[in-house]
């Protein structure tokens, strides 16, 4: 039996001066895939501005507004409600032959199909010595490394809020070994990216009743491809292989290909701006 | 009957190391100059000097000017304008021409197959960290289909004369290409100062830009358009190359717009008219690819169009040329040239490339530290200039030092002939008469839906200080019309 969810996400932002002219991207929607589908969405904002569904430059689904009235402050809130299939993340089948899967990441194809996901980015860039902080045990399997990678990092970084923010670069995130779950799946991306599996950055939410770590905005976590199993997702903020309780919105090279909320806002002097989601679920 | 009294030419000093594009090896004029050389002979030096100034107030009085950026005192200047042209006959346009198209085709291919498939990355052909090292490789054009299949629609491909009197390729620009209002401005102005040259020469208009351009543009319109609305879209009046935007947007008869007069609902771009919005189809845009759409590459552009990118990811807006489309305007892609016009075409290349000679090949370093003395080296990771050794320049310590940073890193290092650009003759105000300067040729290549179009033309510049080799505006050039004469 399918989970039913129902999420609900609030921004709201306050500006010192009027605002004439602004635009927001919302990068929040449930993707459908085949784990979650019948997607509904439930938009509102406080201007009563018109919200029109698009799509990012990567094709994962949008909602863009652009009030044609001046305001101070404006407040958006979105439910989505869908179906979510019971995922075991631990149900596929490993070949018994670990070298095939390791000489496929050495492909040369591979390497150029997987290249996007291969790089580094400004977010995931490392020190030289840093890339040397993992590296995977060839007697093991790729899911294997993975699975240790993602414990590894969950010991390493102590998950604290207000140490690092949007901007953070991965080198102080690694010396302060503090963060939060972006600099958890930045790092995860880095070092199995070192290691030649391509990995890309995911957000999304956390069903968090079950008691696992986040904070009450969007959750990141990664995915890997695995030769022979195919992307599997890894949330080593919670050192938890992503599962039914992860909601997937988009996946990207690094934080910048999946920002929740962008704006262009033409105003002078300061704003602030808050959000919060809830996540619920009944089988 | 060469070199009679001609008082225009009577101080005309030939460098025998130079090829003149004028005067052949032996002094004599050549051919096609031949009645032209005569008919300017005809005048006197202040007859031309007073015909010249005239051109230059035209050129002041129609509003042709450009901008120098980093100057304090920003003003307007014309682009220098000498009224001596240059003729290319048919058995070199021909050349020119079929080579222009052969490698706007092939760099079209390249695009296609670096944005799809991939395959000449995993044959091998071009390495891969070329297209994963470039800043103007976008992601998000993985898998998109421009409409009509075309990325460059525009190119501008620099060619010029070498001394053994072959052509070769400099560069191929195909971001947003500028300079051909300048070609048809060029065109006017000669004709205005001196028309009766013309009937003497069958010479191919270049005033029919515009018509093919717009034609062309239109062939690329959205899946499901019946008659394309096109538009020009620009940065604005403070951008250097603003006379040709609104030039080519009057001259197809079109609007020329700017990032806030277009807005896009429903994943469709519409332009704000006083009659309410009207739905743009095709555009022609000068904005680079990080300004275009501030919710999808760079926050800050004022200069673009918020869910531009939306809207042609859908399909529902063409670009000209496509976003993505720099990557194939590199320095290190140009040296594969010849590579991916045999890969994609299977044909030789008609224009020649500059020799490239990459120093992380043993064979190739050899032959480098060898011959440095008639190499320019320059780095493979640098840009505007900066790093690059001319080995006929150097002291025998300089050499030994650059020979010594090749040998600790060669991968770093790319080595080329020194080539000569070609000279012709062009009045020099301060010392009243014709020098020898050294011009090059930009071509303008249109693609559209299985058809396109080179100008019969093009945009001769000419390096204006003594002995440079730098033809840019920006550097003091200035440029002369140009005649491609029919066979």
């Amino acid at each position: 039996m399918p989970r039913e969810f129902e999420i609900t996400y609030n921004a709201e932002n306050v500006y010192d001066d009027w605002v004439y002219d602004a635009h927001w991207q919302f990068l929040i929607i449930p993707v459908e895939n085949e784990s979650q589908y019948e997607v509904e969405i439930e938009f509102e904002n406080s201007l009563f501005a018109y919200t029109e569904e698009s799509i990012n430059g990567f094709g994962f689904k949008t909602l863009r507004i652009h009030p044609k009235k001046k305001f101070k402050k404006i407040s958006f809130e979105a439910k989505f409600k869908f179906k979510k299939e019971e995922v075991d993340p631990y149900n596929f089948y490993l070949e018994p032959d670990i070298s095939i899967a390791y000489k496929e990441l050495q492909d040369f194809n591979f390497k150029i199909t997987h290249e996007r996901f291969l790089k580094s980015t400004s977010f995931t860039i490392l020190e030289s010595s840093q890339e040397q902080l993992f590296k995977f045990n060839s007697s093991l399997s790729i899911f294997d490394n993975l699975e240790a990678l993602n414990h590894w990092i969950h010991k390493y970084i102590k998950f604290t809020t207000g140490v690092t923010e949007v901007g953070t670069l991965l080198k102080d995130v690694i010396s302060k070994k503090k963060g939060v779950c972006q600099d958890f799946a930045h790092l995860f991306c880095a070092l199995s990216r070192t290691n030649g599996v391509p990995t890309r950055y995911v957000s999304g939410y956390l069903d968090q009743e079950s008691g696992f770590v986040g904070d009450s905005q969007m959750h990141a976590w990664a995915e890997s491809f695995i030769p022979g199993i195919g992307w599997k997702g890894f949330d080593p903020t919670n050192n938890i292989l992503a599962n039914t309780n992860h909601i997937k919105v988009s996946h990207g090279k690094d934080y910048n290909d999946c920002a929740p909320l962008k704006g262009v806002i033409h105003t002078v002097g300061q704003n602030k701006t808050s959000h919060s989601v809830t996540v619920q679920s009944q089988q | 009957m060469t070199n009679i009294e001609n008082q225009i030419f009577s101080s005309y000093q030939r460098n025998p190391d130079l090829y003149d594009e004028i005067y052949d090896k032996n002094g004599k004029i050549k051919k096609v100059y031949q009645k032209l050389f005569n008919l300017y002979g005809e005048h006197s030096i202040i007859d031309y000097v007073s015909l010249n100034n005239k051109a230059k107030s035209s050129f002041f009085n129609q509003g042709i000017t450009f901008q120098v950026y980093g100057d304090n005192n920003v003003q307007e200047k014309i682009f220098p304008f000498d009224l001596f042209p240059r003729i290319i006959d048919p058995v070199d346009w021909d050349i020119i021409e079929r080579g222009s198209i052969q490698r706007s085709k092939a760099l079209n291919l390249f695009l296609w197959d670096i944005y799809h498939d991939k395959n000449i990355l995993k044959d091998k052909v071009v390495p891969i960290e070329l297209i994963t090292s470039s800043a103007n490789y976008l992601d998000q054009m993985n898998g998109v289909n421009p409409p009509g299949g075309i990325y460059n629609h525009i190119s501008g491909t620099d060619v010029i004369k070498h001394n053994d009197g072959k052509y070769y390729v400099l560069e191929d620009n195909i971001r947003c290409p500028s300079g051909v209002s300048y070609v048809i401005c060029n065109r006017t102005a000669l004709k205005k100062a001196l028309f009766g040259v013309f009937n003497h020469y069958q010479t191919h208009t270049v005033t029919n830009y515009a018509e093919n351009l717009l034609e062309l543009l239109e062939s690329v319109k959205p899946k499901g358009v019946d008659i394309p609305n096109v538009v020009v879209i620009t940065p604005g009046m403070y951008n250097s190359a603003f006379y040709e935007h609104s030039y080519l947007a009057k001259t197809m008869g079109v609007e020329l717009v700017e990032g806030r007069d277009l807005f896009v609902e429903n994943d469709f771009v519409y332009m704000k008219t006083i009659k309410g919005p009207e739905k743009v189809d095709v555009i022609y845009r000068r904005i680079d690819d990080q300004f275009i759409d501030p919710l999808e590459f760079n926050p800050d552009s004022v200069l673009g169009v918020p869910g531009l990118f939306a809207a042609y990811k859908k399909g529902n807006v063409t670009l000209a040329n496509a976003p993505g489309t720099g990557v194939a305007d590199d320095k290190a892609v140009y040296t594969y040239m010849p590579e991916i016009i045999k890969y994609y075409l299977n044909e030789e290349p008609i224009l020649n490339n500059v020799h490239t000679y990459h120093c992380s090949r043993p064979d190739e370093l050899k032959y480098v530290l060898e011959h440095i003395q008639e190499l320019v080296i320059k780095p493979v990771d640098e840009a505007g200039g900066y790093g690059i050794s001319i080995g006929n320049k150097l002291t025998k310590a300089e050499i030994e030092k650059v020979k010594a940073e090749i040998k600790a890193s060669p991968r770093k290092y790319v080595a080329q002939p020194i080539l000569s650009l070609s000279v012709h003759p062009t009045y020099i105000d301060d010392s009243e008469s014709f020098e020898q300067r050294h011009v090059d040729l930009r071509t303008f290549t249109v693609l559209g839906k299985d058809k396109e179009f080179v100008l019969k033309g093009g945009l001769t510049r000419v390096a204006l200080k003594k002995g440079n080799l730098i033809v840019n505006s920006s550097q003091g050039g200035g440029s002369k019309d140009t005649w491609v004469l029919k066979k």
